[in-house]
């Protein structure tokens, strides 16, 4: 039973960030209708953002979120401005393999400059762990669950509560109509990739201080990304939360209770987003 | 056009007797590469000209090469291994085809990918004695592993792929694949059998990737599930197609002698992130240069109208 | 008869779009479907191409049952179908889209003889010499010549046509009305869609009108034009160009 309760905890806090992490690709797919595919790669500058951040200025991972956040936030909407702004319009599958160029070249430059090995950085919470009954909890994955609630809230209280919010939602609704109302959707495109990115680039402070940053890691997490929001639906941002929660413990009951589980746990995403796609396609006939 | 292909088929034919000294070996071999990579991009544009983006070719290229090595290690007549490399890829992608038939677009690659993926876990967790884990299995090669036999077979493997090409191009799948790339509604009602056309663009693909994949195990030495299935399989089929020309036969030809010919370059300057070229190279095709290397060609030597696409 | 629909239906949610609709349509007839917008006419045309599946109804084509079939076996089976947005294949040339039809429409031509059909079917649609050129580039006439030219090269027993005669100037209009008398002169029943009562008083055999899914008066022009509740259903909506 303890067991089975400190997978259930294990996974409930996991869930933080993989909301935090397929958040910001929901948005960006359910406003711009494109699929990031270099979404994860801006995971992974964020981290290393955060990384070097801290070994050279000493300052504390997690605090750094905030410049790496801003970082990935002016630098995407570079990227947005003069690459993927031109093929929004485009067949879809222009911006699918537009944005899985951008995620190469950054992963591949990040390797180049950074080499393959994987960096992990050390603070005094990463070893302290609480007790809670028969559960143990690590600060650090308690903090990371506590950050990314903070981070999220903020994201839905934006959307949700403030004029900016509401033209993105428009947008997302209607591009034609925000764009006679008087909206300027360049700009609101422009906007929400940014926040898209730089909620991408939190998550990846996040996974630095829990596991650590390699150039690789984006691509594990923006496949685990479109597990979540293919689940949820496209564009639908509260299904995103549940999505988190059910695949990471899953993640977590495969890894802890099937023999050899790490592996197999990989697969479960996968299959999911696979089963879910097939599914869903069938059920619309 | 048939002149270049000629002497391109010359070219290719005398490279093993092509003096470099030392570098012999080493010429041949990066040669063989360009003619894998040739052949896989091939293959995934024929598939692409039914408008499916499809992520899979890193499952069928690894597909082949496992039936075939784990064929061979149990006994199995190479030849006879060499030829259930594609037969194995094939009947996996008429089933995959069946079951995403209904999928489009970006659904379609996710899902694609999905599933390579998945193939790839499957072959590093299933029991060591049966595919040789995460660790892989020793392939034994083709033609006792004779260099220039190697090239030749791979050059063989490649004019196949380009004759299927052609075929597709010449015949009246050449207006099916278009019509159902650009209208699949429409061209339903025009009355093309898009589900057996699209399955058939599919399975041919599969097994021309799977050929490859089996082929390719005597150049690679071993089959392991993180390179043999890996994605880096599926980006360079199609960012090569894609550069070289799509739905084009010299395009990818022409994307794979350039690319690789660059990796292998780059290789030597920098021992990782080589890759970048390929997404370079992505993003620069699909902002500026959307016919590839071919359609810049022909647009410089004027508008060919009676090429069709 | 060589079409005919018995108690065809079709609901979105709530909505009938078309209810409980007998017609039929004779050899070398033309039967033109008229109706006030929203009435349910593409959507009918929907339901005999099989883009839409039927909710209740069946469908016949020269006896045989074609309600379950896919648009493709329709087709083949004879039944040609022009949209009303048109919906040209852009990156392929005139030529090649007439191609598409000529060889998988009907029988399925081997390609030399889908070749000659092409030509036959460009020069009766005036389209011969535009056939080099991207359909992307043609204009909104030829590109309704276009939607009927790859129609009638899959050589169709019935052809359906949606509004071909939007858009188009008089004299535009008339050649159209032409071509699709010539159609029907090679032995092809033609069941039209039209707003431009000028062409349907001209071409039409025989005038079905609908409204809000229902069919609400059959016969010769003159008959329905002069029923009352056919006009009750215009009242507001009919083009005063015509007449």
């Amino acid at each position: 039973m303890d067991l089975f309760l400190q997978t259930l905890v294990n996974g409930l806090i996991q869930s933080g960030t993989y909301a935090l992490a397929s958040s910001g690709l929901a948005l960006a797919v359910g406003v711009l209708h494109i699929v990031n595919f270099a979404h994860g790669e801006f995971l992974m500058v964020g981290a290393f953002t955060a990384y070097w951040l801290s070994l050279l200025v000493g300052v504390d991972p997690l605090v750094s979120l905030v410049p790496a956040g801003a970082l990935l936030f002016v630098a995407s909407g570079g990227i947005y401005r003069f690459s993927v702004r031109h093929v929004l319009l485009a067949p879809e599958l222009n911006a699918l393999l537009l944005t899985f160029g951008i995620a190469i070249t950054l992963q591949n430059l990040a390797v180049l400059a950074f080499g393959a090995t994987p960096r992990v950085v050390h603070t005094a919470y990463q070893i302290t762990t609480l007790s809670l009954g028969p559960i143990s909890v690590g600060v650090a994955p308690l903090i990371t669950l506590v950050v990314s609630v903070a981070v999220l809230s903020g994201m839905y209280a934006v959307l949700y509560r403030t004029g900016v919010g509401k033209s993105i939602r428009a947008v997302a609704q209607n591009r034609t109509g925000a764009y006679l109302v008087g909206l300027d959707v360049d700009r609101i495109y422009l906007l929400t990739f940014g926040l898209a990115s730089a909620l991408a680039a939190v998550a990846g402070a996040m996974v630095l201080v829990r596991i650590g940053a390699s150039p690789h890691m984006g691509f594990a997490f923006v496949l685990k990304a479109f597990a979540i929001i293919v689940m949820a639906g496209l564009g639908n941002l509260t299904g995103v939360l549940w999505a988190s929660l059910i695949l990471a413990t899953g993640e977590a009951f495969v890894r802890t209770y099937v023999p050899g589980g790490g592996g197999w746990a990989e697969a479960v995403f996968f299959l999911l987003i696979f089963g879910t796609l097939v599914w869903r396609s069938w059920r619309q006939a | 056009m048939r002149w270049i292909a000629l002497a391109g088929l010359g070219a290719a034919l005398l490279v093993p007797w092509m003096p470099a000294g030392g570098y012999q070996q080493y010429v041949v071999q990066v040669a063989t590469f360009v003619l894998i990579n040739a052949a896989v991009a091939l293959a995934w544009d024929i598939q692409a000209r039914t408008g499916q983006l499809s992520l899979a070719p890193a499952a069928f290229f690894g597909l082949g090469a496992y039936a075939y090595t784990m064929a061979a290690l149990r006994g199995v007549p190479l030849w006879l291994a060499f030829a259930l490399g594609p037969v194995a890829s094939a009947a996996v992608s008429l089933v995959l085809g069946v079951i995403t038939l209904r999928l489009q677009g970006l659904y379609f690659a996710i899902a694609t990918l999905a599933f390579a993926e998945v193939v790839k876990v499957i072959f590093k967790e299933l029991p060591v004695d049966l595919t040789g884990g995460a660790v892989g299995l020793t392939a034994p090669p083709l033609l006792g592993g004779h260099q220039t036999g190697l090239y030749y077979l791979g050059l063989a493997v490649l004019l196949v792929t380009i004759g299927a090409s052609l075929a597709v191009r010449q015949t009246r799948l050449h207006y099916a694949f278009t019509a159902i790339r650009q209208g699949e509604l429409t061209a339903r009602v025009l009355g093309v059998r898009v589900v057996q056309v699209k399955l058939f663009a599919f399975v041919l693909s599969a097994f021309l990737i799977g050929l490859v994949g089996a082929y390719a195990t005597s150049r690679l030495f071993f089959v392991i599930p993180d390179d043999t299935f890996g994605i880096g399989i599926s980006v360079s089929a199609l960012a090569t197609a894609i550069f070289g020309g799509v739905y084009t036969t010299a395009g990818p030809v022409l994307g794979a002698l350039i690319l690789r010919t660059l990796e292998e370059g780059l290789h030597i300057v920098l021992r990782q992130g080589y890759l970048v070229v390929y997404g370079v190279i992505l993003m620069v095709v699909i902002l500026y240069l959307p016919g590839g290397l071919v359609g810049l060609l022909t647009r410089r030597r004027g508008r060919d109208a009676a090429a069709g696409d | 008869m060589l079409l005919q629909a018995t108690d065809l239906s079709k609901r979105f949610g709530g909505l009938a779009a078309v209810s409980r609709m007998d017609f039929h349509l004779e050899a070398g007839e033309i039967l033109a479907i008229i109706g006030p917008n929203g009435a349910g006419k593409t959507t009918v045309l929907n339901l005999l191409s099989g883009v839409l599946p039927a909710d209740e109804g069946r469908i016949t084509l020269d006896g045989r049952d074609i309600t379950h079939l896919p648009p493709e076996t329709r087709c083949h089976l004879g039944l040609g179908r022009a949209f009303q947005v048109v919906r040209p294949f852009l990156e392929m040339t005139v030529r090649d889209n007439v191609m598409v039809g000529a060889l998988f429409g009907g029988r399925q031509r081997p390609l030399a003889e889908a070749r000659a059909r092409t030509e036959e079917v460009l020069a009766l649609t005036g389209l011969a010499g535009r056939a080099d050129v991207l359909a992307r580039d043609l204009n909104l006439l030829e590109d309704k010549r276009l939607e009927m030219a790859r129609a009638i090269a899959t050589s169709p027993r019935v052809l359906l046509l949606d509004e071909v005669m939007a858009g188009l100037l008089p004299h535009e209009a008339d050649q159209a009305l032409a071509l699709i008398r010539a159609v029907r002169d090679t032995g092809v029943a033609v069941l039209f869609i039209e707003h431009v009562m000028r062409v349907v008083r001209d071409l039409a055999d025989r005038v079905i009108v609908m409204d809000f899914g229902e069919k609400i008066a059959e016969g010769r022009y003159e008959e329905v034009t002069a029923n009352p509740r056919v006009v009750e259903a215009y009242l507001g909506v009919e083009d005063a160009a015509d007449a």
